[in-house]
C-alpha cells in the first residue's frame, strides 16, 4: 500500500461523513472507527515493508524532489502515525453517538497528524500543521461553555501568532536556499544554513511549533484549555497532537541543524518547561490543571531528550513520548468525573476502587517507578544526557531529578486524599463509558512492561534509522537532481 | 505586575530583537537566482502545457499543499459550525436591504456565476485562477444574503456541496494514484499551450477547487452574519 493512503483515507472520510450521517446515523457512527482500523492496518503493512526493504520516499504527482513534494516513509514516521491513529481509535471507545462535527474534526486531526509525520517538505508541513491547529480550536471549544470559548479564543490567538512565526522561519529558509524540500535542505545546510540567520529561522520555527508542543514561553493556553475542554479532547491534544510538533522539531534538528547550537536552544526551553510545569502543578489545586501542568513538564522532558545529539537522544525522546501518549490520555479520561477541585477526590477510593487503582498505576508510571515503563523512559533520558560532554546537559539531569521529586510530591498528595474517608463533596465514580479508553490504555501500558526487551530493541533500530541523514538524502533526492545546480546559485 | 506579564513582556522584547536582527542580516536586494523557483519558471510551460505558472505550481508541483489548504477551509467551516451551533428559528434577523439592492443582487447573481466560472476555466493559460474565481463565486452566493438576510443560505445544502466537491477532488487525485501510481499525478493529455482543453487535468481541478472555495467562503460568511443577527 502507498503511504499516501494514511492521509487520503481519513480526509476522504471526513469529507463524506456529513453525507453518510444524513442517510444512516448508525453507518455514520461506525465510519470513523472503520477508517481508523483500515488506516492502522495500512500503517502496519508499511511498517513490515520498511523493516524488510528499508525506508522509501513517495513523490507526489510524480514530480521528484526537490521540485515536487515528497513523503518520507521510515519507522519513526510510521511509529508516530500509528500513535495518532491508535490513540484516536482508543479515545473513540464509548463516544456518544451523533456528534458528526466532532467526528469530522477528529478524522481531520488524524489526517493532518499522519501528514505531519510523513511529510518531507517544509511548507507542506506547515499546511498539515494548520489543519491540525484549526481542528484543535474547534474541538477545544466543543463543550460549549463560556469559559471554554474564552480559553479557545486565547488558544486561537496564540496559535495563530505561532503559525505566523513558523511561516516566517520557513520563508527565511526559502529566501536563503531557494528550496523547501527537507532532503535538499539537508544537503545544502552545511554551507548555507549553519549560520546566524539559519539559527534565527530555527528559533522562529521552534516558537511556532512550540505552541502545539507546549514548549516553555508559548504554553500559556495549556492549563486553561485542558481545564475547560472535554476530557477526550484534552487527552488527544495533550497526549498525542503535542508530540507531532516535537517530531517535526526533531526532523529539523537531525537533518538541518545537527552541527549547530540549535539543540542547546531546544534544551534550554525544555529545562525551563520542566521546572515551570512541575512547580505550577505542585501549586495547582484543580485536578485538570495539575494534569495540564504535568503535561508541560513531560513535554519538556521530551524536548530535552530530542536535544541530545545522536541516536541516544532519539531513543529516549521516543520512549518518553510514547509513554506519555499512553499515560496522560488515560489520566485525562478519569477527570471527566473527577475534574475540578482536588478536595472532591477525598474518599474517592471508597466510591470507585477500580478508578483509584488506575490512577495510582498511571501516576506511578508517570513519576517513573520501576518496573513501570516510565522508569525505563526516564532512565534512557538520564543515560543519554550523561554521555554528552557538555555542562548544560548535566544541568538538565539535575533538573530532571528535582522535577521527579516534585512530581512524586504532588501525586502522593492526591493519592493520600483518595484514601481518606468520604465526605459530602466526594465526586461520583467515573462512568464506564469514560473508563473504557483509560482501561485499554492501561492494558497497553502493562503489556509494554512484559515486552520491555523487544520494545527497547526496536526503539534503538528506529532511532538508528532516523538519525541517518545520508540515507534520507539518498532515498529522497533522485541521482540526476544536480541539473538544478547548473543554474547559478 | 505578576510573573506572567513580565515573562510575556520579556518574550515580546526578545521577539522584536530577533526580527530586527533578521531584517538587518537578510539582504532582500540579493535575491537568489537559482533553486527550485528558477527551475519551475523555465520548465513549467513546456512540461505541463500550462501558460499560467502560478496555476501549474498550485495544482501540479505543489498540488498537495492546495489540497491541504482546501482542507483547512473545510476544517474552519466545520469548526465554526461546531462553535456557533444552530441558529434558533425564532431569532430576529437583520432588516431587509430594500427593493433596489435586492433586485440588483438577484440580477448580479447569474453574471457573477458566469464571471467566476470563466475565470476558473481560463485559469491555466491566462491571468486568474482558482482562488480568484472562487472568491467571485463566493461573492455571487453571499451578495443575495446581504441584501435579504431573512432568507439565509441552506447550510445543509452548502455543506453537502462542499463535501461532495472536495471528495471529487480527492477522487481525481486517487484515480491518478491507480492509473499512474502517483497521488495527484496529472491525467488526460497535455494538449497545446493556450487551449481550453490542455494542461492535463488542471482545468478540471480548477473548476472543482473554485467551487469548493466559493461555497466554503459563502458558508463561513453566512454563518457569521447569522450569529450577528441572532443576538
Amino acid at each position: 500500500m502507498n503511504g499516501v493512503w494514511l492521509v487520503a483515507l481519513p480526509l476522504l472520510g471526513a469529507f463524506v461523513l456529513p453525507m453518510i450521517y444524513r442517510r444512516h446515523t448508525i453507518v455514520g457512527y461506525w465510519t470513523g472507527p472503520v477508517i481508523l482500523i483500515i488506516n492502522l492496518a495500512i500503517a502496519m503493512g508499511l511498517w513490515q515493508r520498511v523493516s524488510a526493504d528499508g525506508t522509501h520516499s513517495i513523490a507526489m504527482g510524480g514530480f521528484p524532489a526537490p521540485v515536487g513534494i515528497t513523503f518520507y516513509v521510515d519507522k519513526l514516521a510510521l511509529l508516530f502515525a500509528i500513535m495518532v491513529i491508535l490513540g484516536t481509535l482508543i479515545l473513540w471507545l464509548g463516544k456518544k453517538m451523533g456528534e458528526v462535527r466532532e467526528e469530522t474534526l477528529l478524522l481531520l486531526i488524524v489526517a493532518g497528524g499522519c501528514g505531519l509525520a510523513l511529510s518531507g517538505d517544509l511548507f507542506n508541513i506547515y499546511v498539515f500543521y494548520e489543519i491540525v491547529a484549526v481542528a484543535s480550536y474547534g474541538l477545544a471549544a466543543s463543550r460549549g461553555t463560556g469559559a471554554g470559548y474564552a480559553a479557545s479564543i486565547r488558544f486561537l490567538i496564540l496559535s495563530a501568532l505561532g503559525s505566523s512565526m513558523l511561516l516566517l522561519g520557513i520563508a527565511l529558509i526559502y529566501a536563503m536556499t531557494g528550496t523547501l524540500n527537507l532532503s535538499h535542505l539537508a544537503y545544502l545546510a552545511p554551507q548555507m544554513l549553519n549560520n546566524s540567520v539559519g539559527l534565527v529561522a530555527f528559533a522562529l520555527m521552534l516558537i511556532g511549533l512550540g505552541v502545539k508542543a507546549e514548549l516553555f514561553p508559548v504554553n500559556t493556553w495549556v492549563p486553561e484549555v485542558y481545564a475547560t475542554a472535554p476530557a477526550r479532547i484534552s487527552a488527544l491534544l495533550g497526549g498525542i497532537v503535542s508530540k507531532l510538533a516535537l517530531l517535526v522539531v526533531l526532523r529539523l534538528l537531525v537533518l538541518i541543524y545537527a552541527d549547530t547550537s540549535a539543540p542547546l536552544l531546544l534544551l534550554s526551553l525544555g529545562i525551563l518547561g520542566v521546572i515551570t510545569g512541575e512547580l505550577a502543578a505542585l501549586r495547582s489545586s484543580d485536578l485538570r490543571q495539575v494534569l495540564a501542568y504535568s503535561s508541560i513538564g513531560q513535554l519538556g522532558l521530551v524536548a530535552i531528550a530530542f536535544a541530545i545529539p545522536g541516536p541516544a537522544g532519539i531513543i529516549a525522546g521516543i520512549a518518553l513520548a510514547l509513554h506519555h501518549a499512553l499515560v496522560k490520555p488515560a489520566l485525562f479520561m478519569l477527570t471527566e468525573a473527577w475534574g475540578g477541585q482536588l478536595n472532591r477526590l477525598v474518599g474517592a477510593a471508597q466510591v470507585s476502587m477500580l478508578s483509584t487503582l488506575l490512577f495510582i498505576v498511571l501516576a506511578l508510571s508517570l513519576v517513573g517507578i520501576p518496573p513501570l515503563p516510565g522508569f525505563l523512559a526516564k532512565f534512557l533520558l538520564l543515560k543519554g544526557a550523561l554521555a554528552v560532554e557538555n555542562g548544560w546537559y548535566h544541568t538538565a539531569i539535575a533538573v530532571v531529578l528535582i522535577a521527579t521529586v516534585i512530581e512524586t510530591a504532588y501525586f502522593i498528595r492526591i493519592m493520600r486524599l483518595m484514601f481518606q474517608s468520604k465526605t459530602q463533596q466526594t465526586a461520583d465514580a467515573p462512568l464506564m463509558r469514560d473508563l473504557k479508553p483509560a482501561l485499554s490504555l492501561v492494558v497497553l501500558l502493562l503489556i509494554s512492561v512484559l515486552t520491555v526487551s523487544p520494545i527497547s530493541q526496536s526503539l534503538s533500530a528506529i532511532a538508528e534509522e532516523a538519525a541517518d541523514k545520508e540515507v534520507y538524502i539518498n532515498k529522497t533526492l533522485p541521482s540526476d537532481w544536480h541539473h538544478l545546480e547548473k543554474v547559478e546559485w | 505586575m505578576n510573573l506572567r506579564e513580565i515573562s510575556s513582556l520579556v518574550f515580546i522584547v526578545w521577539l522584536g530583537l530577533l526580527l530586527g536582527a533578521v531584517l538587518k542580516i537578510v539582504a532582500y536586494d540579493n535575491i537568489l537566482t537559482g533553486g527550485v523557483g528558477t527551475y519551475i519558471l523555465t520548465h513549467a510551460a513546456p512540461e505541463l502545457g500550462a501558460e499560467n505558472i502560478v496555476t501549474s505550481v498550485l495544482l501540479a508541483y505543489r498540488g498537495l499543499d492546495t489540497l491541504g489548504e482546501l482542507t483547512v477551509l473545510f476544517v474552519a467551516i466545520t469548526a465554526a459550525g461546531l462553535v456557533l451551533g444552530q441558529r434558533r428559528t425564532d431569532a430576529p434577523s437583520d432588516s431587509d436591504a430594500g427593493f433596489i439592492l435586492r433586485t440588483a443582487a438577484n440580477l448580479l447573481f447569474p453574471f457573477l456565476i458566469i464571471l467566476g466560472t470563466y475565470i476558473l476555466l481560463q485559469g491555466h493559460f491566462s491571468p486568474g485562477g482558482v482562488f480568484q474565481g472562487g472568491a467571485i463565486l463566493a461573492a455571487a452566493f453571499f451578495v443575495p444574503i446581504l441584501a435579504s438576510p431573512a432568507s439565509p443560505l441552506h447550510h445543509r445544502v452548502s455543506r453537502l456541496v462542499e463535501g461532495l466537491v472536495v471528495a471529487t477532488f480527492m477522487i481525481i487525485c486517487l484515480l491518478a494514484l491507480f492509473s499512474d501510481d502517483a497521488f495527484l499525478a496529472l491525467l488526460l493529455g497535455k494538449g497545446s499551450v493556450s487551449q481550453l482543453f490542455s494542461a492535463y487535468s488542471l482545468p478540471l481541478l480548477h473548476i472543482v477547487i473554485g467551487f469548493q472555495i466559493g461555497t466554503a467562503f459563502a458558508g463561513i460568511l453566512a454563518r457569521l452574519q447569522e450569529t450577528e443577527a441572532s443576538d
